[in-house]
């Protein structure tokens, strides 16, 4: 099983590599978005810590809800009736969930990168705040990929996508909101493990979520 | 069905007397206003009750193909999105004279606004698929991960913060407020009233949504 995660995953990579459209649409995507806010927020720039946080994750949602909302999309009808065969649900849901997860890490660090060096930084512990990035990306990609494949069964599909995603992500954007907010300051454990630990959990019942409902989903 | 029926007239002339009439605890800010805990706080507990019921069906559908099950389970998601806006309406007037206000940006209020929105998406998501068998099929699967996600955001998330609604941010329920038993004697059977009106309507609606369904 783990070998066939791989296999697809290596498959997908490299087709990524390959054609990299999406790679850089997304990337110019993040780019003149945060330009578009340097823009606007001239000539002061953001003063607010509550400005910075909120601003950079809505960013990020939008980036990976575009990035993600591709990779079911990419695949071929063909393809996909070559998968049913050679595939078990759960190998081909895993290795997306990877490889979304792997995307929108792409996606963030990208986005940190950019905003902090256009837009200044707040954030005083980091060491904390990129964990807190790795766990933001996991938990969206948990949350975007199984809306992805429902939104590939539907034609007309990208805006319905978003409009299934953001109901659904707003719990946990609230969260990870919370805890950058957290991260500008000295980092204590006794302050974050409440959100931490729920933000766990919610990871947890996606991920069981996504296995236990892909199976209904795939075929046709 | 009957007894349901029976039990929903019955317990529901109850909440609508005795709600009105029994001897409350006198607090201050909250004064009579306590009583709209015999209709706010039963809205929800029905919303919860006929959501889970529409998911479970879902869940059933999606293991047996049955298309009847996805009727019934669509139908159980619209009546509870009724009682979820009464819920809210009922508590926008309540929190307009204590807290002086219709809306607050309140943990509680976010989540169960949020949780409606999933809702409306689910609809939509109905909305937008013409063949049935695939509808069926695609909002099942999103109806069970909806309701995985709502109960979080009602339940979870604004016990862990503080919220000026009642019965949160470590408050331990409405057990604060009634010391002597007195708003249990009408809440509970306003529960089971509700629900069971809940499920009344969800009957006669069911049998609409067959005679109108060209399956």
């Amino acid at each position: 099983m783990i070998n066939k995660i791989f296999s697809i995953l290596y498959k997908d990579l490299k087709i990524e590599i390959n054609q990299s459209h999406l790679f850089f649409s997304v990337g110019l995507y993040v780019i003149s978005s945060i330009y578009i806010i340097y823009i606007s927020y001239q000539p002061t720039g953001i003063l607010g810590l509550e400005h910075w946080v909120s601003i950079f994750w809505v960013i990020i949602l939008f980036s990976s809800i575009t990035a993600v909302s591709k990779s079911f999309f990419q695949e071929s009808g063909s393809r996909n009736y070559y998968y049913y065969f050679v595939l078990s649900p759960d190998e081909l849901i895993f290795s997306k969930l990877i490889y979304n997860f792997l995307f929108i890490v792409f996606v963030t660090f990208l986005t940190f990168l950019v905003f902090s060096s256009l837009l200044g930084n707040f954030i005083y512990s980091y060491s904390f705040f990129i964990t807190l990035l790795f766990i933001g990306s996991l938990s969206i990609s948990n949350c975007l990929t199984l809306i992805s494949a429902i939104g590939h069964q539907v034609k007309n599909n990208s805006i319905l996508t978003a409009v299934l995603s953001f109901p659904v992500i707003i719990p946990i954007l609230l969260i990870l909101i919370k805890l950058s907010k957290i991260s500008s300051s000295e980092f204590s454990w006794n302050i974050i493990q409440d959100d931490f630990y729920l933000l766990i959990l919610l990871n947890i019942i996606l991920i069981a979520m996504t296995k236990i409902l892909f199976k209904f989903l795939w075929r046709n | 069905m009957k007894l349901v029926k029976t039990l929903s007239v019955l317990l529901l002339i109850y909440t609508a007397a005795a709600g009105i009439l029994l001897e409350v605890p006198r607090l201050p800010i909250l004064n009579e206003t306590i009583r709209v805990l015999y209709f706010h706080v039963p809205m929800w507990f029905t919303m919860i009750f006929l959501l889970l019921l529409s998911s479970f069906n879902a869940y059933k559908f999606i293991s047996t193909k049955n298309i009847k099950y996805d009727l019934i389970s669509y139908n159980y998601a619209h009546v509870g999105v009724y009682f979820g806006v009464l819920g809210i309406v009922t508590g926008m007037i309540w929190a307009n004279y204590t807290w002086g206000t219709f809306w607050t940006n309140d943990p509680k209020l976010n989540g169960s606004a949020v949780g409606l929105l999933i809702y409306f998406g689910y609809f939509v998501l109905r909305n937008s698929i013409e063949d049935e068998s695939k509808k069926a099929k695609v909002s099942s699967v999103y109806s069970v991960f909806a309701f995985s996600m709502l109960i979080p955001l009602i339940f979870i998330l604004p016990r862990l913060t503080d919220s000026l609604h009642p019965g949160n941010g470590g408050n331990p329920g409405f057990n604060v407020y009634d010391l002597n038993s007195q708003l249990r004697l009408v809440f509970y059977p306003a529960v089971i009233g509700f629900i069971c009106l809940g499920l009344w309507i969800a009957n006669i609606k069911f049998k609409l949504l067959k005679l109108t369904d060209k399956r």
